[in-house]
């Protein structure tokens, strides 16, 4: 992780905004696939056809 | 010598030992990420939808009223199904003009002038349905119009071409049983006689649960018409998949309509 984080391109700054937005676009992903997920295995919603 | 010796045979061992420990280490990493993983789906799935599907509850219940001032109702003529031999039962039942008993008589439809109001638009809330006996549904949870994802995402879904509630036909409402609210959690609690309450833009209909049974999800014959004014619930089976539906069959017993299709 803090390899990771020295490797990105660009001063401190650059690199702390660059991190957050990683975090937050894999944080949306993560939800849309727990969604995902949920709906075809946990609960559809309980619709016929 | 043996200095030597013993310093050819402790290499080997260090260096396996160096892999054991980074085997571990991975391993051990990979199964903290796994379970947070895990535990973050059973949060998000358990906690943040009911969280999100009750934040949208207070902003329905509004649409709910909104609708009931603004729903267009209006009274239609209603023939019944079985009159003209649609309904699958394959009965004709003589009209207030004929009798059974006089083979020469006309046959007449039967007919009854019923309130209908006008179909909401898909995703609208139009509905509270209540189930007195359920913690849950004690205090109501919002109908919206459509089965879809998203509908289902903020209340209990009607499905489109099955009649309204309290209007005649089998009308189907859809919920969620685990997540986003999970308004139909413990519908599987529900038991002949048990009262259904569904209130519209016409009045509150009360239901009798009549049967409850169990499919698979693409047994659509419980979606189709009958004769009389009926509810069909469905959701989930058994909690926490989505293998089966559990189907609640409730007819109507009082509101608006009653008298015009029972009496």
């Amino acid at each position: 992780m803090k390899q990771w984080f020295i490797s990105l391109p660009g001063p401190m700054g650059v690199k702390v905004v660059v991190a957050v937005i990683v975090l937050i676009v894999g944080l949306v992903a993560l939800f849309f696939f727990y969604d995902w997920i949920g709906t075809n295995l946990l609960d559809s919603g309980g619709t016929i056809g | 010598m043996d200095e030597t010796m013993a310093k050819s045979t402790e290499r080997p061992k260090s260096r396996s030992t160096a892999v054991v420990t980074r085997v571990v280490r991975i391993v051990g990493w990979m199964s903290i990420v796994i379970g947070v993983l895990i535990l973050g789906f059973v949060a998000q799935q358990l906690f943040v939808t009911t969280w999100f599907a009750q934040q949208n509850q207070a902003a329905l219940v509004e649409e709910v009223e909104s609708h009931f001032t603004q729903a267009e109702i209006t009274e239609v003529e209603y023939v019944f199904p079985s009159s003209i031999g649609t309904s699958g039962q394959g009965t004709v039942t003589p009209g207030a003009g004929g009798s059974a008993t006089d083979p020469g008589a006309p046959l007449v439809p039967k007919s009854r002038t019923v309130l209908v109001e006008s179909t909401p638009e898909k995703g609208t809330a139009f509905a509270i349905i209540r189930v007195p006996t359920i913690d849950r549904l004690k205090d109501g949870w919002t109908v919206v119009e459509g089965v879809g994802v998203r509908d289902l995402r903020n209340g209990a879904g009607h499905m489109p071409n099955t009649p309204l509630p309290g209007q005649p036909g089998n009308a189907v409402i859809s919920g969620h049983r685990t997540t986003y609210g999970a308004p139909f959690h413990n519908l599987d609690e529900l038991v002949p006689g048990d009262l259904i309450e569904v209130d519209t833009a016409l009045g509150t209909h009360t239901y009798a649960v009549r049967e409850t049974i169990i499919v698979r999800p693409t047994e659509l014959w419980v979606t189709e018409p009958r004769d009389g004014a009926w509810l069909t619930l469905t959701t989930c089976h058994p909690k926490f998949s989505s293998r089966q539906r559990l189907v609640v069959f409730a007819e109507l017993v009082d509101g608006p309509n009653w008298e015009a299709i029972y009496a």
